[in-house]
Parts: C-alpha cells; sequence; structure tokens
C-alpha cells in the first residue's frame, strides 16, 4: 500500500475516523488501534514478514527490560549483545547475504580459486533497515542509561511499527517518539492542518516531480552509451531531483500523516539542495539517519576528536556505511566514499560547521559567492549521485567520462519520446517555490493557503505521472 | 474537530472542482485535435466517402500502402494503428459509422489480433477524452471493468493514462504539432533494420474461435453493406512451421491468408512488419486480387 495509491487514499479516513470518534478514549485505545492499522499497513506488502516485524518488536523490547533490570555488568552485556547480533544478523541475512557471498566467490575467482558461491533466494522484507534501526538505537540507549526501558509493550510496539515512518522512515528515536506515545493525543486542529500541507506537498514532490524525472532519469541512464553530453547533465540533475522528490516527498507524507494523529515525526529534508557545502548538505539530507550514523557510530568510535587519522577513519567509516546501509552494491560503497571524500577537506579544516545559519541573499558580493557555494556544493552532490543510481562502478565512470568526451551539446529526442530538455522548466519552477519558502517546514501554510493548495492539487492531478513509477526509492532499503 | 472536518471537506471539494474544470477544458482541446492522430482526426471530421478503409494493428499500418489504392482510383485510407487490438479496429469502424461515413470496402488484417479480445490500452486511451460526447465510444467501452471510474470520475481517465492523453498531448494538440500518422494516407512505410527481431515465437499462439470484436466488425459491415474482406498478412521466414495461420484459417475459413505471400526476411523490418518493398509486393498483390478494375 503506496502513500500515492487509491488504497491509502481509503485505509487513512477509516484510521483517522476510528482513532478519533471510536478509539479516542485512552492512550491505550488510541495505541492499540494505531497498532492494529500499521500491522495491517505492512501485511499488505507481504503477510509472511509481519511475523519478522513482530519477532524483531519481541526481541528488542525484551532485551531492553533485561538489560535494564541486569545486576551485573556481565548480564547486561549479554542482553545487549545478544540484540545487536540478532537484529544486525537478519539484515545481514536478508539484505547483505548474497553480495558477501557473490563477492567473496568473485575475489577467490580472481587469484584462480574455483568457487561459486550458495546464494539465498529471499527477497528484502520491506522497511527492515528502518525498523532494525528502530530497535538498534532503542537497545543502545538503554545499555548507556540514556533512556529508561519501555515495559507497556503496546506502547513499545508502536514506537517500532507506527505506519507512517515504517517502510521508509524517518528512523525514529526512543528519546524522541515514546514520550508522545505515552500521552494520549487530543486533537490540535493546526496540527492537522500542517499535516493536510505536508501530505499535498509531498505529493506534488512525488507524482510530480521525481516521477516525471524518472521518466527522463531512467531514458538517459538506461542509454548513456548514446547520450550526449548535454542529456548525460540532464540526466544527472534529473536523477538527483528524483531521488529529493521521492525521498522527502515520502518523508513529507509521513510527517504530515502522524501530524493527523497528534504525533511530530522527526524532519528528515531541510532543503539540502540549497546547502552551501557538503557538511550542511548532510545536516539537511536525511536527517535521522545521518544523525543516527553520527550518534551511534561516529561518536562510539571517536567522532572529530583524536589525532588526523583518527578523524579520517572515522570520516570514511560513516560515509561507507551509510552508504552500504542503502543497499548491497558497490555502487552505494562508491557513493558513500565520494561523499567522504568531499567532507574530509571541510573536517580537516575545521570548516565542517562553518555554515549553520540561515541564507540570507543580498545584491552583494558575499550573496554571489553563496549562490556560488550552493551551485557548486549541488554539482558535488550530482556526481556522486551518479554513482548512486548507475548499475555498475564502471557504469558510473564512463557516464562521467562521456559527459567530457560526447563534445554534442544538442538537445536529444529520448526513448521515451520525449526531448532531453523539458523538464528544466518545470524543476526551475520547482526550486523557486522551495527557494521561496525556505524557512518554513511547507510552502503551501500562511496567507492564501487554499489557493495554494488548489494550486497545489492542479500540479498534482494535471502534471503528475501516474502511469509508472509508483514505487518510493526508499522502499528497497 | 468540526472546523477540521469542515476545512477537509472543502480540500475535498476543490479536488473535485478542479477535476472538473481540468476534465472539461482537457476535453475542449481533443474536440479541436485534427491533425495528431486517426482517431482524434475521425472523431472531429465531417462524412467522407471512402472506397476502401484499412483496419488493424501495425501489422495494417506497415504494410496496406493506400497511395497504391488511391492509384488505382480507389479512395482509401489506412487506420491501422500501432499497438492497436481488434477492440480499437472496431470501434474506429464504429465510428466512422457513427460519422455518417461512406465506405464501400473495408479490409481488416485479421491474424495475430484474434487471439485476445482486450482492448489495448495504449492506443484505446486515444478514445477516451470523447468518452461523454459520443454513445458508440460510451458503449463500447460500458463492458470494460473500469468504465465507471473511466465514465464518472471526472479527470480519471487522463490521468490514468496521462502518457497518452495527458498534459504533454494536450500541450501539444494547443501548440499544433503534428504527428507522421496521417502522412502517407495513414500509411507507415519501414525500412529494413539491422538488429531487427527476426524471431517471433507465435507456437502457442491460438486464436480465439470467436473473437468478440472480429465479429462485431463482420456485422456491422454487414449492416452497412460494406464489402468486408479480412486477410492474414505475411510474417518473416521464422515462423515457417508455426501453424498459427492454419488455426486461424480452421476457426475463420472466410479470412485470406497472406502468409506466405512475401517470406523473404530481406522484405521485413521485423518478423512481424513488412519493410516499405515488403508492403508494395504485399499490396499490388491484394489489389490484384480483390480490386481488379
Amino acid at each position: 500500500m503506496f502513500f500515492n495509491s487509491l488504497a491509502f487514499a481509503v485505509f487513512l479516513p477509516i484510521v483517522f475516523f476510528l482513532y478519533w470518534f471510536v478509539f479516542n478514549k485512552t492512550k491505550s485505545t488510541q495505541n492499540a488501534l494505531l497498532i492494529v492499522a500499521s500491522y495491517y499497513f505492512y501485511s499488505c506488502w507481504d503477510w509472511r514478514f509481519l511475523f519478522l516485524l513482530v519477532f524483531s518488536t519481541f526481541l528488542d523490547y525484551y532485551t531492553g527490560i533485561q538489560i535494564e533490570k541486569g545486576k551485573s555488568e556481565r548480564s547486561r552485556k549479554f542482553w545487549f549483545w545478544l540484540s545487536i547480533i540478532v537484529n544486525l544478523g537478519f539484515l545481514g541475512i536478508f539484505k547483505y547475504y548474497n553480495f558477501f557471498a557473490a563477492s567473496f566467490s568473485e575475489l577467490l575467482n580472481s587469484i584462480g580459486i574455483q568457487a561459486s558461491p550458495i546464494l539465498l533466494n529471499v527477497i528484502l522484507p520491506v522497511g527492515i533497515s528502518f525498523y532494525t534501526f528502530h530497535g538498534l538505537s532503542y537497545v543502545i540507549d538503554i545499555y548507556f542509561k540514556r533512556i529508561k526501558a519501555e515495559y507497556n509493550f503496546i506502547d513499545y510496539s508502536l514506537f517500532v511499527s507506527y505506519f507512517p515512518l515504517l517502510v521508509a522512515g524517518p528512523i525514529e528515536r526512543a528519546t524522541h517518539l515514546l514520550p508522545e506515545i505515552k500521552v494520549k493525543r487530543e486533537f490540535d486542529l493546526e496540527k492537522a492542518k500542517e499535516g493536510i500541507y505536508q501530505i499535498i506537498w509531498g505529493l506534488v514532490k512525488k507524482v510530480v516531480i521525481a516521477d516525471t524525472c524518472a521518466t527522463y532519469a531512467n531514458a538517459i541512464f538506461d542509454n548513456y552509451t548514446a547520450m550526449n553530453s548535454v542529456s548525460l547533465i540532464l540526466g544527472a540533475i534529473y536523477f538527483a531531483f528524483q531521488i529529493y522528490g521521492d525521498f522527502s516527498g515520502y518523508s513529507d507524507i509521513a510527517l504530515g500523516v502522524s501530524k493527523l494523529f497528534g504525533l511530530d515525526l522527526l524532519r528528515n529534508f531541510n532543503y539540502p539542495y540549497f546547502s552551501r557545502d557538503i557538511a550542511e548538505f548532510w545536516r539537511r539530507w536525511h536527517i535521522s539517519l545521518s544523525s543516527w550514523f553520527r550518534d551511534y557510530l561516529y561518536i562510539p568510535l571517536g567522532g572529530s576528536k583524536g589525532g588526523l587519522w583518527m578523524k579520517i577513519r572515522n570520516t570514511f567509516i560513516i560515509f561507507v556505511v551509510s552508504g552500504f546501509w542503502h543497499g548491497a552494491n558497490w555502487t552505494y560503497l562508491a557513493w558513500g566514499f565520494i561523499n567522504a571524500v568531499y567532507f574530509l577537506p571541510l573536517l580537516l579544516s575545521n570548516s565542517n560547521r562553518n555554515n549553520m545559519g540561515e541564507i540570507q541573499l543580498k545584491f552583494n558580493f558575499d550573496s554571489a559567492k553563496v549562490v556560488l557555494s550552493i551551485f557548486y556544493t549541488f554539482l558535488l552532490t550530482c556526481v556522486a549521485w551518479v554513482f548512486f543510481r548507475a548499475r555498475t562502478i564502471t557504469d558510473a565512470v564512463l557516464y562521467l567520462k562521456r559527459i567530457f568526451t560526447s563534445k554534442d551539446f544538442s538537445f536529444q529526442y529520448l526513448d521515451n519520446e520525449r526531448y532531453s530538455y523539458e523538464l528544466l522548466l518545470m524543476i526551475g519552477l520547482f526550486v523557486l517555490v522551495e527557494w521561496n519558502n525556505r524557512n518554513k517546514i511547507e510552502p503551501l501554510s500562511g496567507k492564501k493557503s487554499m489557493l495554494k493548495v488548489a494550486l497545489a492539487i492542479l500540479a498534482i492531478l494535471a502534471f503528475g505521472t501516474y502511469s509508472d513509477y509508483k514505487e518510493f526509492i526508499y522502499f528497497q532499503f | 474537530m468540526k472546523r477540521f472536518l469542515i476545512y477537509a471537506v472543502k480540500i475535498l471539494i476543490v479536488t473535485g472542482l478542479v477535476a472538473i474544470a481540468l476534465d472539461g477544458l482537457y476535453t475542449a482541446v481533443f474536440l479541436r485535435s485534427k491533425n495528431r492522430g486517426k482517431i482524434e482526426t475521425v472523431f472531429n471530421s465531417e462524412p467522407q466517402q471512402y472506397d476502401v478503409i484499412i483496419l488493424g494493428s501495425s501489422r495494417a499500418n506497415n504494410h496496406f500502402v493506400s497511395k497504391m489504392f488511391e492509384d488505382k482510383g480507389f479512395k482509401t485510407f489506412n487506420y491501422g494503428m500501432s499497438g492497436g487490438h481488434l477492440f480499437e479496429a472496431s470501434l474506429m469502424l464504429k465510428l466512422m459509422i457513427e460519422r455518417k461515413y461512406s465506405i464501400k470496402n473495408v479490409v481488416l488484417e485479421a491474424d495475430l489480433n484474434l487471439s485476445n479480445d482486450n482492448e489495448s490500452e495504449g492506443v484505446s486511451a486515444k478514445f477516451l477524452p470523447y468518452i461523454h460526447n459520443s454513445e458508440v465510444i460510451k458503449d463500447h467501452f460500458s463492458s470494460q471493468e473500469n468504465f465507471n471510474e473511466l465514465y464518472y470520475i471526472p479527470f480519471y481517465r487522463y490521468i490514468k493514462y496521462d502518457s497518452k492523453i495527458g498534459f504533454r498531448e494536450t500541450y501539444k494538440i494547443v501548440t499544433h504539432q503534428t504527428t507522421n500518422a496521417l502522412d502517407n494516407l495513414g500509411f507507415y512505410p519501414l525500412k529494413k533494420h539491422k538488429n531487427g527481431n527476426m524471431k517471433n515465437n507465435i507456437v502457442n499462439l491460438n486464436p480465439l474461435p470467436h473473437n468478440k470484436y472480429y465479429e462485431e466488425i463482420k456485422n456491422i459491415c454487414k449492416a452497412n453493406n460494406i464489402n468486408f474482406i479480412a486477410v492474414m498478412t505475411p510474417m518473416c521466414e521464422n515462423v515457417t512451421g508455426m501453424n498459427y495461420f492454419e488455426k486461424v484459417k480452421k476457426a475463420y475459413p472466410e479470412i485470406h491468408n497472406y502468409e506466405n505471400i512475401v517470406i523473404e526476411n530481406k522484405y521485413f523490418s521485423s518478423c512481424g512488419h513488412m519493410t516499405d518493398e515488403g508492403a508494395k509486393m504485399f499490396t499490388a498483390r491484394i489489389l490484384k486480387d480483390f480490386f481488379k478494375k
């Protein structure tokens, strides 16, 4: 059941009605309803994986309590590592086993040892990377005594399986979401209206921007050997907006839907393409994952403290692991590695926190520098996205090489029977709208909101792409 | 909560109004479309007189050279539609009758397309802008599963088939951009392709014993005193021995089998589609057999 499907358009009002009119007596009834709705939502993909979700929930719930109750450090450690190993074990089996087996076999073959890998015929459970990380952060926080264990199984289950964030995040923290779950929600008109604005804007991002860009990006990436310089540049830009519209659109819808139930989720995107350097980009892109890796990997490894080599090591580890989190493919590792290379000079020169404030532009030289730095950062991200999107690293390198060797700068007619330049106006308009509203969560609230909502609905209906590309990219992660 | 529900209803009303306005706008544009495709052109045309009308899929569109009919003095147009099934061929003929076309002969390419009586969504979508303006189109789609959504939900059809009748197509109509669908009196000549697919496995393909839309076309012709000629058109050497065409002949004895009139691969752009040269050889034979003057 996708957020942009008719099934969800029926599901959501039903759950909303039951939540506020039937099960609104206590927080327990509210939570129980949301769990049933969440499990139904998840089972719409594949009901068999519901058992995995329930098991993962139970495991972290139980080990969390055992860690807290543990009288000796040894016992606490035992339950802690049990949870970590089982959680990562599931992730490893479902997501990474085949990759490692195939890569190991290739390595053996390359040194003359014949080996054929034993591969598992399994499909990746939707959202496993997200709910596993929910559980991990919870157990780690209990182990390090940052939070108390949750003894109410219903409340904890909802924290893990809450349907707006279940399949593609944001990756929530127990410190943030559990306190909200622990109290009865009262209806808040303004919050619900904000939710509606975010849902509508999320749909604009998904069906108007992401899905339309996808048709062009796919036509270019899938035939890159026949594309000229202009098309290849446009292909990278289209993919940059496809993945941004897709993922941030999903996050907006998730946050908006959650607001309808009175629950605030962590903000996941903050106009990342207006970043002035890569460090700022990573503070604005997939914020819940970046901060997760910062808190649970980077800082425990020593962070930016310690010597030069420690800093370099930690930077590469966090970015490469972050890339690998996206999927078992060398292209994601390369994407993470490239971002580490971008980030490292900023870290080593202590300028990674230079651009923390809001962007203010005036007609002067400094503002021109800011605009140039935004374009430069966007250019860097586009290069990295080529690796993320390409089928193999070789394809990505050849794609980039061809930009400089094709030397043909005409607009091409693509396989999808469209000219390569056609989307530029739409993307330009989208960027303009986001730029003018960069200090808000979404552009629809404020003055004349109903008119803006009507225009957004017009855009969704008239300019949306519906024939293809219904899936959200991050569902595969 | 009451205020929120009122607000939500307002948004639903706005959505409905936007959908109705867009539906009206798009339909108005399609009602003025003339030079982009065969369906739009027929729908928006005045009564015509034809000696020969050609119907079918791309195997009609690429195989019947209309000009050769015209050279013999037969006013002809090739209404074969690439990707189309008999569902669309039948509707096209109904639309012509509704538009009071006077037709003496219908030549129908009936071979591979006899194996199903489904619609071809990519082609049938082009009829949908007119679903509220034509009884035959409405009736033709009324048996389809999603008829109620297509007919009653404003703008739904334009969303569902956005790649065919969505914003881009509407924009192209407004800006008077033309296509080559109407060039060469509807015939689309193909060239020899180096990498043309010359393999077409039709071993397991079976014609339906009573294809609903084939029978419909036959009956329309009969009811309107139109001479009906159904033919199977050639395929490449590789399908020789796969007895699909014999199965068609057995189920529909009145269909003329021209499968082997042209077989050499050099006359084919792909296995199911002849080149311009092959099409001319085939058309010459059809003219000789059915249109002697």
